[in-house]
């Protein structure tokens, strides 16, 4: 026990345990670990530094830092993040701010106050992490997280010479596992509303396909074995080679980059889908991941029912706000479905192809005239690309002036876009409609959920050139120069140096090293299932679950008495181990008579004493009482035995007899003063 | 009432002793609050604490809780996040929890009152509180104490019972009455606080405050058995006599043993003065005034151990000597003009 003056639990004079003190700490660091990835190295920086100040003085060995040293650091933070944020404020710039005041509370965290306001902000931190990823492994991570900055929120509340931080951890864990069950229930059933405002604020860095390409770019993707998306198909997954996820319709093309020019304009998928010639549907859901962008992707010619994806004249899909989380939309793709110019033909038509390049330009129109049809000519681009050219994920690097020239006659060696943009631009220097497209290509079907995986190296490119009477028409020129890429998948198509130059795990996870893909497998299923159902689990999801739990729209009462339902449950759970758990102490059957026959007195006015022994106690009771003295005799004897002989085994027979004899007179006692009232 | 010494402890053993109803304002939501109180958590020298005296009710912290949350919900909403929706409804989940882990932190003690030390007016008087848990969980971060004075932490980890010193500064003589005790805890995470307001019965001796000035010239003609000579006193050497078997070791006279194997003893006497009488008129100024001087001259003589006694209005208390006259002497004049 220990006792202590201290004068309010608020007070000037509180000052944090010292152990509470080094939880707090190494709760920080483990909440701000997941965000250092998107942090700039000089934020980590600032945090080692006070980090490193904090651990100073909490050995007594440095002072706090003066004012002007904060301020100097506050004024430093916040212009350091607006420079390195060039202006934007973005997600990131929120995060690192957050973070920076994080590390700044630290050095001057000396009040009960401050130590909440920096649990607070971890908990903030925490959540914000969620922009970031919402792996489960990162959830997983983050509770463990909460756990820790529970248990320094305990130790505040504690005597300060007391807080056992291992203890103060397990009532931490305890109180969030209590707490699960009206977690769960409110995760299921309470309403998600719409957004607030309508432009959250959007990320910095967007991932995977971009509005801009240039050569390269999606060699550089290729080195990511990270998820783009997930896809569930109704029916049978159809053949990687037809699997083209198109994303973004590239028009314009200057300076060796192409990019989307003027989006195409937003159209009802309806009208530009009549229903009537669509024919026969393939019917799946994509599970994409947060790109903080705004393209979806979708097999040819999509149409979507979601109100908050537009479908455009170009027959790409996109989103409402970028992709700030998880999203999942359902398509309808119709492979048969001619997609024909409409209102892009006047823009196609009158787009200039420059005047660079004047070796392709100038082969583009000598053997445009020889062949005469798109289709022709387009032939004869690919057996050029088939006989003369080379796939490799490292191509030497082009000029930025006539590059596809430099392509095309002089290195002949290049990745997807590379033979995409060349195509595109002659199939144009020939006076024909031709477009280029970005999205991924093929995908690795899961063979225990059988879903199919999009990984960022499925990212291709690819072109469309339209033709009378058959409208719009994919070519894919790397199809001819490496027909395994589309068939089997990157993996089919690298030479060895490609290899080389990747990552370990992305070899490892091309390559299929046995028994590792089984658990590769196994491990994105379980991932593919959080998605779908804690990490997508949105407005639609919920209403098509709760429908199906009630049988119709629930209503708000229906609700509200689940919810409810879910907070008795976590008081039952904590009640449980609260108040009806009793310690597990085995007590000696003689041991528990005299408790009962303690009870009975103390409920008829005597209470034992703290210095009164447990005999004494029986004998002034039965004094009082007047209770027959052969069964307390007895009953003191057996008592005395059995707490101070040490031997109780030997005297079991003698402990029976006693007990028998205080319970005599506990029934005696009993009766007594039941005569007596 | 009387006061019962413990072995020259002088301690007042709490009496279960119903007390008078205290003089409250007429009207007002404080009195009104108080006879609340009263009603619902009557005096009584040993409370259990149950859901019928305990009260619950989220603290400052939690309103900053309720920000975070509001916050995380804005985000999850804004930036459609299933999981920060996920850490906002786990937290607000734990915010619930938690009442009942407050309230079971309180739910289940005892609070006892034992015994309390007298003292003087201005010093704080001491109060012993037993405090015991029964079965069951452990408890942390009790605080206990009276409003305006120092308060308690109390941890039970091990233990079954505890035992608590509690102060407060006693103002005015006669019996001190401290009021309800405020037993609070915000434990485990400060977002709630649980609390009740215990009448224990406490109460305590509290003594004029004394005032040290001459002790008055003996009274004359009163009495005439004055000038006791003891011989085994200590003051003033008389004579030399013999060692005998009892004698005090410290008094023999070593020098001489040294020197011839006698043991001789040097022989004190002390002069015992004359019995004292403290008398209400012989002090001088207001009642109060009075009341400290008289309490001056009792521990003069007391720290003496001169022989006295003491005359007020309406109470004689006869000469005497020891802790337990000196303690009757104490209470007489705390008590003095007041109802008890």
């Amino acid at each position: 026990m220990a006792l202590n003056a201290s004068k309010t639990l608020s007070g000037v004079d509180y000052q944090i345990p010292r152990n509470v003190l080094a939880l707090l700490m190494l709760a920080q660091v483990v909440v701000v670990l997941p965000h250092v990835a998107q942090l700039s190295p000089w934020i980590v920086g600032v945090c080692l530094f006070c980090g490193y100040w904090r651990a100073m003085v909490y050995q007594g060995r440095w002072a706090y830092p003066p004012g002007f040293v904060k301020a100097l650091l506050v004024i430093a933070a916040v212009a350091g993040t607006a420079l390195s944020g060039k202006g934007a404020f973005s997600v990131e710039t929120a995060s690192s701010l957050l973070v920076l005041a994080f590390a700044l509370k630290l050095i001057e965290m000396k009040t009960r106050r401050d130590a909440y306001l920096v649990i607070f902000l971890s908990y903030f931190v925490i959540a914000t992490e969620f922009l970031f990823s919402q792996s489960m492994g990162v959830a997983i991570y983050e509770v463990l997280a909460c756990v820790m900055v529970t248990a320094a929120m305990i130790g505040l509340n504690q005597l300060q010479t007391n807080v056992r931080p291992l203890a103060s951890l397990r009532l931490a864990g305890a109180l969030l596992g209590q707490a699960l069950p009206l977690t769960l229930v409110l995760f299921l059933f309470f309403p998600r509303i719409a957004p607030l405002w309508n432009v959250p604020l959007a990320s910095g860095a967007t991932s995977g396909i971009s509005d801009r390409v240039t050569p390269g770019d999606i060699a550089d993707l290729a080195q990511s074995d990270e998820i783009a998306f997930r896809v569930v198909f109704d029916g049978a997954v159809p053949q990687p080679e037809d699997m083209y996820w198109r994303g973004v319709v590239y028009n314009e093309f200057s300076e060796g980059t192409w990019s989307e020019g003027k989006p195409g304009r937003r159209v009802r998928s309806d009208l530009l889908v009549p229903e009537h010639d669509r024919g026969e549907a393939i019917s799946y859901r994509v599970l994409q991941e947060p790109t903080f962008a705004s393209y979806l992707f979708a097999l040819a010619t999509p149409v979507v029912a979601d109100r908050n994806i537009e479908l455009r004249s170009n027959f790409t899909l996109l989103a409402d706000n970028p992709l700030m989380s998880m999203m999942h939309y359902d398509v309808k793709s119709y492979p048969d479905f001619r997609r024909e110019l409409g209102q892009e033909r006047p823009r196609l038509a009158s787009m200039p192809v420059g005047d660079d390049n004047p070796r392709v330009r100038e082969w583009a129109a000598r053997v445009g005239r020889e062949t005469g049809s798109p289709s022709e000519f387009a032939d004869r681009i690919l057996d050029e690309i088939r006989n003369r050219f080379v796939y490799t994920l490292k191509p030497p690097r082009l000029p930025r002036e006539n590059s596809i020239d430099a392509f095309w006659f002089d290195t002949s060696t290049g990745f997807c876009s590379h033979f995409a943009g060349a195509f595109v631009y002659m199939m144009r220097a020939a006076g024909y409609e031709a477009r280029m497209v970005g999205g991924y290509q093929g995908g690795e079907q899961n063979p225990i959920s059988k879903h199919v995986v999009v990984r960022q190296y499925d990212a291709h490119a690819w072109a469309e050139v339209w033709t009378q009477g058959s409208g719009w028409v994919r070519v894919d020129p790397t199809a001819a120069v490496a027909p395994e890429r589309i068939r089997r998948g990157l993996n089919a198509a690298l030479t060895e140096e490609d290899r080389s130059s990747l990552s370990a795990f992305t070899n490892a996870r091309l390559g299929g090293y046995g028994g590792i893909d089984e658990l590769m497998f196994m491990f994105d299923s379980v991932q593919h299932g959080w998605n779908m159902w804690v990490v997508g689990y949105d407005t639609d999801l919920q209403m098509e679950y709760l429908t199906g739990l009630f049988g119709e729209r629930p209503s708000a009462m229906q609700i509200g008495i689940a919810i409810l339902l879910g907070g008795l449950g976590s008081l039952a759970v904590a009640g449980v181990v609260l108040f009806l758990r009793r310690p597990a102490r085995p007590r000696d059957p003689l041991v528990n008579a005299f408790f009962r026959f303690a009870g009975a007195a103390e409920a008829r006015g005597l209470v034992r004493e703290p210095w009164e022994s447990p005999m004494a106690f029986v004998r002034r009771v039965s004094v009082h009482h007047q209770l027959p003295q052969n069964d307390v005799d007895a009953a003191i004897a057996g008592l005395e035995q059995q707490l101070y002989a040490g031997q109780p085994k030997s005297t079991a027979d003698n402990g029976a007899k006693a007990r028998k004899a205080l319970l005599r007179t506990l029934r005696r006692l009993r009766w007594r003063t039941t005569l007596r009232a | 009432m009387s006061a019962q010494p413990q072995s020259g402890q002088e301690r007042v053993k709490a009496a279960p002793k119903p007390r008078q109803p205290e003089k409250r304002g007429a009207g007002g939501i404080a009195s009104q609050f108080g006879s609340w109180l009263d009603r619902r958590i009557p005096p009584e020298a040993r409370v259990l604490l149950t859901q019928r005296n305990i009260f619950i009710f989220p603290t400052r912290t939690a309103v900053a809780f309720a920000v975070l949350l509001l916050l995380l919900m804005m985000g999850a909403i804004n930036y459609q996040n299933s999981l920060i929706y996920g850490v906002a409804f786990l937290l607000g989940s734990l915010f619930l929890v938690t009442i009942l882990h407050t309230f079971r932190n309180l739910s289940g003690l005892t609070l006892e009152l034992l015994d309390s030390r007298p003292g003087y007016v201005g010093d704080d008087i001491e109060f012993n509180l037993r405090i015991s848990r029964g079965a069951g969980k452990a408890r942390h971060g009790i605080q206990v104490g009276w409003p305006q004075s120092i308060k308690q932490w109390v941890e039970m980890q091990d233990q079954d019972v505890v035992a608590v010193k509690l102060f407060s500064t006693g103002r005015e003589r006669g019996w001190y009455n401290p009021g309800r005790l405020l037993v609070e805890t915000r434990y485990p995470l400060g977002l709630l606080r649980a609390w009740t307001w215990v009448d224990l019965n406490a109460r305590a001796l509290v003594y004029p405050k004394p005032e040290f000035t001459e002790l008055p010239d003996p009274v004359q003609g009163q009495r005439d058995d004055g000038q006791l000579v003891d011989h085994q006193g200590s003051d003033d050497f008389s004579a030399l006599r013999d060692y005998q078997p009892g004698d005090p070791v410290k008094h023999i006279l070593w020098r001489r043993y040294a020197r011839s194997d006698d043991l001789v003893l040097k022989e004190y006497s002390g002069f015992v003065e004359p019995r004292a009488w403290f008398e209400y008129e012989r002090a001088s100024g207001n009642v109060e005034q009075r009341l400290s001087i008289l309490t001056g001259w009792v521990l003069q003589a007391k720290q003496r151990d001169q022989e006295f006694g003491l005359r007020l209005p309406g109470r004689v208390i006869e000469p005497g000597l020891g802790e337990a006259h000196a303690a009757i002497a104490l209470e007489a004049l705390a008590l003095f003009g007041t109802s008890d």
